[in-house]
């Protein structure tokens, strides 16, 4: 077994990403991920509802409580944790840890 | 029982007393009161200024009408289902959304008005609390018009209130867990509900907790062109326990009605809810159903849904086994006759391990009545040692009647228990001919095959269900031999 190297994605100037904001990265190996400003903290999960498989991040965001609303079904997602809130999802979906430096919002992914 | 040689000419009395019941669905339940003395009957069709109307009406918290305006959007952006039943007759702007019938809900009886009054008492509903239930909800049209409560469970904390009510009194426990199992955009039919939902029950069981007798609530249609959008939220504390009963019917007209529910159960750590339903509409009445259970660590959770009336029917109770060791239950009976598509099912979602379910359905088709069985059993990954056994029979009563099964089997994990069996079967020659021989005549005979076909489910119904349900078996059946 191999171990995988971290990586970190550049995925804006962090005045690009203001409170109550999401911006959608894509990684090389085609993994889609929202980044969110949830009021001065930032949070990444993976675009994809485990509910089935459709896309996630651009559903409705919620900046004070910290959550996504699945567009398709409703399950509403814990930005914080990953984890669904409400069903129909009920497995977690994967977060990704942010990071600002140099004024650049970083994403590590692995 | 008879032999042939003693039979008698006559019809024996029992079967007199079936023959009297037998009068028709029309005269029993299918009659209707006039509307003459209703508080407010919203104009035909859907818009935000009807959403608008109905959460003024309700003096609702400013949260529920902005629930009920995004749930309006969801509905209006999804497109009408084309899989199940053919809903493509629905016409969605030909609907009564809203039909008050009378200004209160009332815990006296005797204030309750007098045509509703008068409609319940030929239901049976007042005799049914007497006798063995611990409190009893009647909705008619889209308002909880009779409400009661054994005094003993109020005082132990259990709240047994129309949802109105529930959301009037107990804004932060229904704000807690409201749609947090079924959002509104799950599906079309649950956005609807979301948006101009009326009436329901809201439960409450607080920890360690055991109703003994049922809950009821009976649900009446009493309008043409009425749609009725009730929605049930009930939550099982820890080691809670409670049997909820539902029942409905509505008047035979040549036109067609929407029942369209919402149903949201939340079973705790160690709870057990059991959830039956006796569906018994007239056949102008489109039931469009949306049931999720959740069960948690060592909760149990039942189904038992019976579907008899209605034009068309889809609804798939499910249960999301989110807790260690929590186990669920469905047991669907599904009758189809002349003109009726009964697409019932069930859902069961294995999510911890050392979860266990199992899934019986029984339907029976005749006169070209078609029933489909529709279910979904999944094992997510890490759902280790789980087990589940999915059952389902149909019963063919004659050549034109059209039975279709419709399973999904996810399995994402290796060390699970699952099995499936599925049978379809007609009614044998055979069987009638043995049974004909002890004397029965070939009508008796099907109507015995039947009610052994589907004993295993009824035997799990409180005794004064099981015999209005072989009663109302037996409705059905009549005259349908030759």
């Amino acid at each position: 077994m191999t171990e995988r190297t971290k990586e970190q994605i550049d995925v804006c100037a962090a005045a690009e990403l203001a409170s109550g904001e999401m911006k959608l990265v894509e990684t090389p190996e085609g993994v889609k991920i929202g980044v969110f400003n949830c009021g001065g903290a930032l949070y990444a999960i993976e675009d994809r509802c485990s509910h089935d498989d459709g896309p996630l991040a651009e559903g409705p965001f919620d900046a004070e409580a910290c959550t996504v609303e699945c567009p398709r079904h409703g399950s509403l997602f814990d930005l914080t944790s990953g984890r669904p809130k409400t069903l129909p999802a009920y497995q977690p979906v994967t977060t990704y840890p942010v990071t600002i430096e140099d004024d650049t919002v970083k994403l590590e992914v692995s | 029982m008879a032999t042939p040689e003693t039979a008698a000419p006559e019809r024996p009395a029992e079967e007199r007393e079936l023959a009297g019941i037998n009068a028709d669905y029309k005269e029993k339940f299918g009659f209707h009161d006039p509307e003459s003395g209703y508080a407010y009957k919203a104009p035909k069709g859907l818009s935000r200024e009807v959403v608008e109307n109905i959460s003024a009406y309700k003096d609702e918290p400013e949260w529920m009408r902005e629930f009920r305006l995004k749930a309006l959007e969801h509905f209006l952006e999804r497109p009408t289902p084309q899989w199940g039943g053919n809903l493509n007759q629905i016409d969605w702007d030909d609907i009564h959304y809203f039909v008050r019938a009378s200004e209160k809900n009332t815990q006296s009886w005797d204030e309750v008005p007098e045509d509703i009054k008068n409609t319940f008492d030929r239901l049976g509903i007042p005799e049914a609390e007497r006798k063995f239930l611990a409190g009893v909800g009647a909705q008619y049209e889209s308002e909880v018009v009779y409400h009661q409560v054994r005094e003993d469970l109020e005082k132990q904390g259990v709240i047994f209130l129309d949802m109105d009510s529930g959301l009037r009194e107990h804004e932060d426990i229904v704000r807690e867990y409201w749609a947090t199992v079924i959002p509104p955009n799950d599906n079309k039919l649950a956005a609807l509900n979301s948006a101009v939902w009326s009436g329901g029950s809201f439960v409450y069981v607080p920890k360690g907790v055991k109703v003994e007798m049922p809950l009821q609530a009976y649900f009446r249609i009493n309008t043409e062109n009425m749609g009725q959008f009730e929605r049930t939220l009930i939550i099982a504390e820890e080691g809670a326990d409670v049997h909820y009963i539902e029942g409905c019917t509505a008047p035979v007209y040549s036109t067609d009605s929407l029942h369209s529910a919402v149903v949201e159960i939340i079973a705790k750590p160690g709870a057990r809810i059991r959830y039956t339903t006796v569906q018994n509409w007239s056949q102008n009445v489109y039931n469009l159903v949306t049931k999720r259970a959740v069960a948690h660590e060592d909760a149990t959770m039942e189904w038992v849904d019976c579907n008899l009336g209605s034009k068309l029917t889809m609804k798939y109770p499910s249960i999301y086994l989110l807790g260690e060791r929590a186990h669920g239950e469905i047991l669907s009976i599904a009758f189809a006759g002349q003109g009726q598509h009964q697409d019932a099912g069930g859902k069961i979602i294995h999510a911890a391990p050392k979860t266990t379910s199992s899934i019986f359905s029984k339907s029976i088709s005749k006169d070209a009545g078609r029933t489909s069985y529709r279910g979904l059993l999944e094992v997510a990954k890490g759902a280790v040692e789980a087990k589940s056994k999915v059952v389902c029979d149909a019963l063919l009563l004659d050549e034109h009647s059209r039975s279709d099964t419709y399973p999904t089997i996810r399995i994402g994990e290796d060390d699970v228990d699952v099995g499936h069996e599925a049978t379809v079967s007609k009614i044998g020659e055979e069987q009638i001919f043995y049974l004909q021989s002890h004397g029965l005549d070939e009508e008796e005979a099907s109507k015995m095959i039947v009610n052994g076909f589907i004993e295993p489910i009824t035997k799990e119904l409180p005794m004064e269900y099981a015999v209005e349900m072989n009663r109302l078996i037996e409705l059905q059946m009549e005259g349908s031999i030759g």
